[in-house]
């Protein structure tokens, strides 16, 4: 990042080149519960992003000799279809998605109550159908949706959301124009109710008051995402509960 | 209705299972129902699997044959090693109890008994009290109305044959789905009379 150099205005008349304001964030839509195979599983639609999420266990650990006497082992792979950006993206793991799944994984491990599984392996699995900025915060919030709809105990349901700067302004929730010109991106993730952070990146330069904006902006949008991955969870149920409801 | 909760929102009351302390408050883990009575609050999971327990009864498919023993699938990430003298192969169904849970999350079972031919059916493990009902009442039900044998493992495999099995099968899955709602049991009797006829 840094700002490549563009003649696109990021910022007119107080809009951002997708029309939002500075603290708006995308459209979003949560299913939950879309693949039969999975303990649990989460699709999730963020602007243009696109992924799903799948969570298996806890289920026997293999190979045996990774197992853990006193806790369950969580893994986290986040991976790109080739089709997901405008050129074709190699298939496999790559540096980038290496990174991101370690730094999701060490996230998620604070808040999964490992302990309760001895010699289990949770494993969650996201993968990006169409990427455009954040993708991250996108997989790693709707993969918390699915271990919740795996029925796996944890502290909380945890919601990630970037901020960043762009053209001298501090934004919410950015697009991807403004993720490739624009000159800062931060993404958090945090607890909810304890606004504990357990990701935090960066990329560009921002000043400590620019930071101190950014990250508030950031909590904000993660306590709305929440609220919706609240109702898509609640929904589900109660879906089937308003056909016989109150009898 | 009940109240759905979800992992890491606060309960009111004083649930005992389910909740994690931090504080003076108490937050649920799971995503499941709230049921508050006056005395108490109860909170039942929505989803999960069947983690073992001693004194469950369980429906279990041996995988091995060992040396004064079996080694049991019992719907769980843990194994189960069942001693038995009794003859077993490979795939034969078994209802057990959970004897023993170690601190390595070992599992051993006994007092078995083999159940042949008969037909499997596995639903989610935290939907069986809903199929048991209290005191039994739901597997009596059916059990009257199909005339079907049927043993319901708490680790959410259910067998059954004789009777009316196809007919048992779709009320045990309209159970499954059903199951965080009021009024099941109304609505289950309905629906085993209707497909009687």
């Amino acid at each position: 990042m840094g700002g490549a150099k563009t003649d696109i205005e990021l910022i007119k008349n107080g809009k951002r080149i997708d029309g939002r304001k500075f603290d708006e964030l995308r459209p979003i839509k949560i299913e939950v519960g879309v693949l039969k195979r999975a303990d649990g599983s989460c699709y999730m639609e963020w602007g243009k992003n696109k992924v799903l999420a799948a969570v298996y266990g806890p289920r026997e650990c293999f190979p045996k000799h990774t197992q853990n006497s006193y806790k369950a082992k969580l893994t986290y792979r986040y991976n790109m279809a080739p089709f997901s950006t405008d050129d074709r993206k190699r298939p496999g793991p790559d540096r980038r998605s290496t990174e991101i799944s370690k730094v999701s994984r060490e996230a998620l491990e604070k808040i999964v109550f490992l302990e309760y599984f001895p010699r289990t392996a949770i494993n969650v699995f996201v993968e990006v159908l169409q990427a455009d900025a954040g993708t991250r915060c996108v997989a790693l919030t709707a993969a918390s949706v699915a271990l919740a709809d795996a029925g796996i105990p944890m502290r909380d349901v945890i919601t990630a959301c970037a901020a960043g700067k762009v053209d001298d302004e501090i934004v919410l929730d950015l697009c991807q124009e403004e993720d490739n010109f624009g000159s800062a991106d931060l993404p958090i993730a945090i607890s909810p109710r304890t606004g504990m952070i357990h990701l935090m990146q960066m990329d560009g330069i921002l000043t400590p008051e620019e930071f101190g904006k950014a990250l508030d902006f950031a909590t904000k949008g993660c306590l709305k995402v929440h609220e919706m991955q609240k109702k898509a969870l609640k929904d589900k149920y109660e879906k089937i509960g308003e056909d016989y409801g109150n009898e | 209705m009940k109240e759905i909760i979800i992992p890491g929102e606060k309960v009111d009351g004083t649930a005992d299972s389910y909740i994690f302390k931090e504080g003076n408050d108490i937050y649920s883990m799971v995503l499941g129902v709230v049921d508050k009575q006056d005395n108490y609050t109860k909170i039942s999971p929505l989803t999960g699997k069947y983690f073992p327990q001693t004194e469950d009864y369980v429906v279990g498919v041996v995988t091995d044959v060992r040396r004064g023993g079996y080694n049991v699938d019992i719907n769980s990430p843990y194994d189960a090693y069942l001693a038995s003298r009794k003859r077993y192969k490979e795939g034969d169904v078994v209802f057990a109890k959970v004897a023993d849970v170690n601190e390595v999350r070992s599992v051993s079972l006994s007092f078995d008994r083999p159940l042949m031919d008969g037909e499997l059916l596995e639903i989610s493990p935290v939907k069986v009290p809903r199929v048991i009902g209290k005191n039994n009442s739901m597997v009596t039900l059916l059990k009257e109305k199909t005339q079907s044998d049927i043993y319901v493992g708490r680790n959410g495999r259910i067998w059954m044959r004789g009777g009316d099995v196809i007919k048992a099968q779709k009320a045990i899955l309209k159970i499954e789905r059903e199951a965080h709602t009021d009024g099941l049991t109304n609505r289950i009797t309905e629906f085993l009379n209707k497909a009687g006829e």
